[in-house]
C-alpha cells in the first residue's frame, strides 16, 4: 500500500500535449546544435577562420597545440560566452528552464496551462485521471539530461549539445507518440544505481 | 555541419525513434516462464498468506503511469476467480525488494501457484487474454491435484 495519499489526478492528455510541444522544440534544438559551434571543426586545411562566426573571434590561448597538430574543434577556440550564444545552446537553455518549471510547479507550467485553457474545454472530459507524479518525474529526467549537455558545452566539450538534445528528443517523442512511460522504464534502474528512491523506515 | 546534413540527421533520428517505439511496444506484456521453482515468502511482500490456488503479485512505483490501470485489471481478474489473491507491492522506497525480485520495470507481474512458486513473470501491461489463460492453467492444475 502507498505510504502517502495519492495526489489529485490530472487529465492525462495534458502531459501528452506538453510532450508534443517539447518534442518539436527539441527537434529544432537538434538541428541548431548540429549546425552550431558544438560540431564545428577547426581543421588545418581550412584554418579555423572557415567557421564564419569565428572569423573575427579572439584566439583563446592554451589551446594552440590542437591547432598546430592540424585537428581541432572550433569550440575549443571560443570563450564560454561565445559558446553560450550558440543558437542551439540558447534554445536548449529555454527547454531546460521549461523542464525546471514543470518540476517545481507543474500546475503553472506553460504547456499544461495552455492545454487547460484552450484545448481541454474543446474536448470531452477525460475518461480517467492520472497521477501527476510520473509525468513530473519524466520532466526531471529531461532536465537532468539537457543540463548535462549544457554544462559540458559551456566547458568546451564538442558534440555534447546535439547528443543531449537528441537523447531528450527521443524520450519526448516516445512519450508523445507512443505514450511511453519513462518512469515505468527508468525509475527502478535509477534506484538500482543508487541515485533515487532510498529505503524509508517501514511503516507500522 | 551544413543545415542539410543536420536535417538529414534529424530525419535519421526520427526513424530510429519510431523503430525503438515499435520494438518497445512489441515487448510490452511479454510473459516469461520461470525456470527455477523459487518460492516466494508472503511475509516479504507484506502479506500474511498466499492465495489458496494462485497469487497475482504486481510490483508498482509512484512514478508508474501504467500501474493503476493494471491494478484494476489484475484485481478484477483475481476477484473473478475463487482462491486467487491479488497483491500490490510498492517499490518506490524499497530497493531491497526490487533487488530480491529482480524487478527492472513497472508494472511487473508475478504469477504464483498455491505453494508460492513463481510460474511466470509479465513485464509491462499484461494482455487480458494471456492473463486469463495463465490463471486458468494455474487454478486448473490445482483443481486436478
Amino acid at each position: 500500500m502507498p505510504d502517502q495519499p495519492t495526489p489529485r489526478g490530472i487529465d492525462p492528455r495534458g502531459p501528452r500535449f506538453a510532450a508534443s510541444v517539447t518534442t518539436v522544440l527539441l527537434a529544432v534544438a537538434v538541428v541548431l546544435s548540429l549546425t552550431g559551434v558544438s560540431t564545428a571543426q577547426a581543421g588545418a586545411g581550412f584554418g579555423w577562420f572557415a567557421y564564419q562566426p569565428l572569423a573575427n573571434a579572439t584566439f583563446v590561448p592554451g589551446t594552440d597545440f590542437a591547432f598546430v597538430a592540424g585537428q581541432g574543434w572550433a569550440i575549443s577556440y571560443v570563450t564560454p560566452l561565445q559558446r553560450a550564444l550558440d543558437p542551439g545552446f540558447l534554445l536548449l537553455l529555454v527547454v531546460a528552464a521549461l523542464f525546471l518549471w514543470s518540476v517545481l510547479s507543474p500546475r503553472t507550467a506553460p504547456w499544461g496551462a495552455l492545454f487547460r485553457r484552450f484545448i481541454q474545454p474543446r474536448l470531452a472530459p477525460p475518461s480517467e485521471l492520472e497521477d501527476p507524479r510520473p509525468p513530473r518525474f519524466a520532466q526531471g529526467v529531461g532536465l537532468f539530461v539537457v543540463t548535462i549537455g549544457l554544462v559540458l558545452h559551456l566547458v568546451g566539450v564538442p558534440w555534447a549539445l546535439p547528443i543531449a538534445a537528441a537523447a531528450a528528443f527521443v524520450a519526448a517523442f516516445l512519450n508523445a507518440v507512443f505514450g511511453l512511460c519513462l518512469g515505468c522504464q527508468l525509475y527502478l534502474l535509477l534506484q538500482r544505481a543508487g541515485l533515487i528512491g532510498r529505503q524509508r523506515p517501514a511503516a507500522t | 555541419m551544413t543545415a542539410t546534413t543536420a536535417i538529414l540527421a534529424l530525419a535519421g533520428l526520427l526513424v530510429a525513434s519510431v523503430i525503438v517505439g515499435l520494438v518497445l511496444r512489441r515487448r510490452q506484456g511479454r510473459i516469461r516462464r520461470a525456470r527455477t521453482a523459487e518460492r516466494v515468502d508472503p511475509a516479504l511482500l507484506g502479506a500474511t498468506a498466499l492465495g489458496e490456488r494462485a497469487t497475482l503479485v504486481q510490483f508498482s512505483t509512484e512514478m508508474c503511469a501504467r500501474c493503476p490501470g493494471v491494478r484494476r485489471m489484475l484485481s478484477s481478474a483475481a476477484a473473478d476467480r475463487d482462491g486467487v489473491l491479488y497483491l500490490d507491492v510498492d517499490l518506490t522506497h524499497r530497493p531491497d525488494l526490487a533487488k530480491t525480485f529482480h524487478v527492472l520495470q513497472t508494472p511487473t507481474t508475478l504469477l504464483l501457484d498455491q505453494g508460492g512458486a513463481v510460474h511466470a513473470r509479465i513485464g509491462g501491461i499484461p494482455g487480458r487474454d494471456l492473463l486469463d489463460l495463465e490463471l486458468d492453467r494455474l487454478t486448473g492444475e490445482n483443481a486436478h491435484a
